[in-house]
């Protein structure tokens, strides 16, 4: 990934005089960490960066409640779209968003970039524990080339690499205005962990997913960071009627996981940043790929592939299978 | 008031001649740790890197029965009744000095009964930080990884024992019930100990000066440099779940047909529903309100009303903020704000 090219992109989309602001990432507070960056003049973008380090999904901020304060100039230009980086998960996120007519396309300006894949903050932390200083990644030849305080490390990508990558089919953008490096091809559909879940039998599903449930402290970073999480009024926040009682046991816990899931099935673009952000380490994507996989195999349906196509629960076939319905 | 060694493979022993109280300990959960009452003693965990155990749970439970009621009946208390003593083994001193934030809030005007009856019927024996972790900027906010207050006893891990510092009446009693397990330490050993505290110290990366930072708070609540600072914020409620100061409830009656109870959970100062009022204004409306509420709260109206920083320095909020929401970094742009 040439640096220099994602910024002069980011530039060029700042100097436009509709767009409002830039949601790129830049380095984080300490160590491994990145941070999303939200920048307005074109001044700035020397902080943008892209590396394998940079795992969250900004898709997200897009649906969250309040926009950055404009400056006068922008205002005066009438500033409508808001331009960010997206990986090949985070246009799915765009295409699912602008489908559901959640935020029209003309309102955005996506820089894609093809993604080799992130790197879990948890399994590199846990690998080069205590660091505060800033570290670097690259990927180089199949390797993470690490480097903190001048030390140079290579570890084998499989070691560090997000699960979640691990599976992906789309690492290209499928949408964006302009795409920065070269394709990227993704791996095949693969769902053989899905598969071993399911020939467990209903008592040893039942006591996994307690015990994973039971873990949940409910602080709904799941639902949070999700960026097809974006209704205004969320079932599970209504007080009138209370739907999901706030008490967290393991009754409501399964109450809210199982809604969460259903709310996100043929809407789930995979990824992975449910399970990214809990702190309790709930395999969420479990879930969210069984849901994907039925929706693929009953309906052969994919989220996010295209920002026109009808959505898969706002459609009605006749040829639909209907055997599940009692 | 004493000094004890424990050899490190008895622990498990020393925990099991407790068995007449109720044993809080760290226990390992697949990949993360739990706090919680320990059954089996094999999944003591103590290795207390991973930090979203939640000590305060122990006093302080994420959900809690106040009352049942029913309409052909008075209500009826619950979690009131005297327990057996408890033991809350393991926590570290930071999230030890948190009871000392929660206290005077539970105290209060209306002194709460379900706290305070935890509270007081328990045995805090901490494990001293002789490796402080990432995040960790107790001595920026008046602690200390070796610090006393408010423990019972104080392990420190040396290379085959466990050094114990009686500091309390209560920890002594409890010595004094696992007397054939514990001897009485060394010169050496103390000196070992001393050495730990003193590195340790030193070995903390992150620190923050606190100073005029109220006084800062006081001229900036509606400057915009908190719609800035919130912009990345997801409003989640991982930094207040997991802050052992944060002591935010709400009250809820859960009914079915003619019977419930009311409960009291945890609530965060972080989502929307929060401050919503019934009318449906929303004096927070924004993440930019709701962080600077979590700012103002533990760095100034804390000091406001019980004179001390509403912070252990503990660093589960930024070690665990999914999106680099960095306590110390906001705190330094604070300072620099004009």
């Amino acid at each position: 990934m040439n640096i220099q090219k994602l910024r002069d992109e980011a530039k060029r989309a700042l100097n436009r005089k509709e767009v409002k602001y830039l949601i790129g990432y830049q380095k984080g507070s300490y160590g491994f960490r990145v941070s999303p960056a939200f920048i307005e003049s074109k001044e700035e973008v020397d902080r943008l960066i892209f590396s394998p380090l940079c795992a969250l999904s900004l898709a997200n901020y897009l649906m969250l409640e309040e926009k950055l304060p404009q400056s006068e100039d922008k205002k005066k230009a009438k500033a409508t779209k808001i331009a960010l980086f997206a990986r090949g998960c985070d246009s799915r996120a765009l295409n699912q968003i602008i489908a559901e007519k959640g935020i029209p396309r003309d309102e955005l300006y996506i820089i894609g970039i093809p993604c080799k894949g992130v790197i879990d903050l948890k399994k590199i932390e846990a690998r080069f524990p205590g660091v505060v200083d800033f570290a670097e990644v690259v990927e180089k030849n199949g390797n993470y080339i690490v480097t903190i305080k001048e030390q140079i490390f290579e570890v084998p990508k499989e070691e560090l690499v997000a699960d979640t990558c691990k599976v992906c089919q789309y690492p290209t953008p499928l949408i964006y205005n302009k795409l920065i490096g070269d394709n990227v091809e993704g791996y095949p559909a693969n769902y053989d962990e899905i598969h071993s879940l399911e020939e467990k039998t209903l008592e040893e599903k039942w006591d996994f997913w307690q015990k994973e449930f039971d873990s949940c402290i409910r602080c709904y970073a799941c639902k949070n960071s999700c960026p097809l999480c974006y209704c205004e009024g969320c079932v599970l926040d209504k007080l009138t009627p209370q739907w999901v009682r706030r008490s967290v046991d393991s009754s409501e816990n399964l109450l809210f996981h199982i809604t969460r899931t259903f709310h996100l099935a043929g809407r789930c673009i995979s990824c992975g940043e449910c399970e990214r952000v809990c702190p309790m380490d709930i395999p969420l994507m479990k879930l969210n790929r069984k849901m994907e996989k039925e929706v693929k195999e009953l309906f052969n349906y994919e989220a996010g592939k295209d920002p026109v196509s009808q959505t898969l629960l706002t459609t009605f076939n006749l040829e639909d299978p209907e055997d599940f319905i009692l | 008031m004493g000094f004890f060694v424990l050899q490190k493979d008895k622990l498990n022993d020393f925990l099991a001649s407790l068995e007449e109280y109720e044993v809080w300990a760290p226990v390992q959960n697949g990949t993360t740790t739990l706090f919680e009452v320990i059954k089996d003693f094999q999944n003591l965990s103590l290795d207390l890197k991973h930090q979203v155990l939640i000590s305060k749970s122990a006093v302080f439970p994420q959900t809690e029965s106040l009352f049942t009621f029913d309409r052909n009946a008075h209500p009826q208390a619950t979690n009131l009744e005297k327990k057996k003593e408890t033991i809350i083994f393991g926590i570290r001193p930071c999230d030890a000095q948190s009871f000392q934030l929660l206290d005077p809030v539970f105290e209060g005007d209306i002194p709460d009964p379900y706290y305070l009856n935890r509270r007081n019927n328990a045995i805090l024996i901490g494990i001293a930080c002789s490796e402080p972790f990432l995040n960790c900027f107790c001595t920026s906010v008046g602690g200390n990884p070796f610090s006393k207050e408010p423990l019972d006893l104080l392990f420190t891990e040396l290379d085959s024992v466990f050094y114990i510092e009686v500091i309390t009446e209560k920890g002594k009693k409890i010595i004094d019930k696992t007397s054939t397990l514990c001897a009485p330490a060394s010169s050496d050993e103390r000196k070992q100990k001393e050495q730990m505290a003193h590195t340790s110290e030193s070995k903390i990366k992150r620190k923050i000066d606190l100073n005029h930072i109220p006084e800062k708070l006081t001229g900036i609540f509606e400057h915009p440099i908190w719609k800035k600072l919130a912009m990345k914020c997801i409003g989640c409620g991982i930094c207040t779940y997991t802050c052992p100061t944060c002591y935010c409830f709400d009250i809820q009656d859960e009914t079915r047909a003619r019977k419930g109870r009311r409960v009291r959970v945890w609530d965060s100062c972080m989502f929307t529903e929060y401050t919503l009022h019934a009318s449906g204004h929303n004096p927070r409306p924004t993440r930019g309100e709701r962080l600077r509420n979590r700012i103002y709260h533990k760095f100034k109206f804390n000091i406001d009303n019980f004179g001390v920083v509403g912070c252990v320095g503990c660093g589960r909020c930024i070690t665990l903020c999914p999106v680099n929401v960095d306590l110390i970094e906001n705190l330094s742009a604070i300072k620099e704000v004009e």
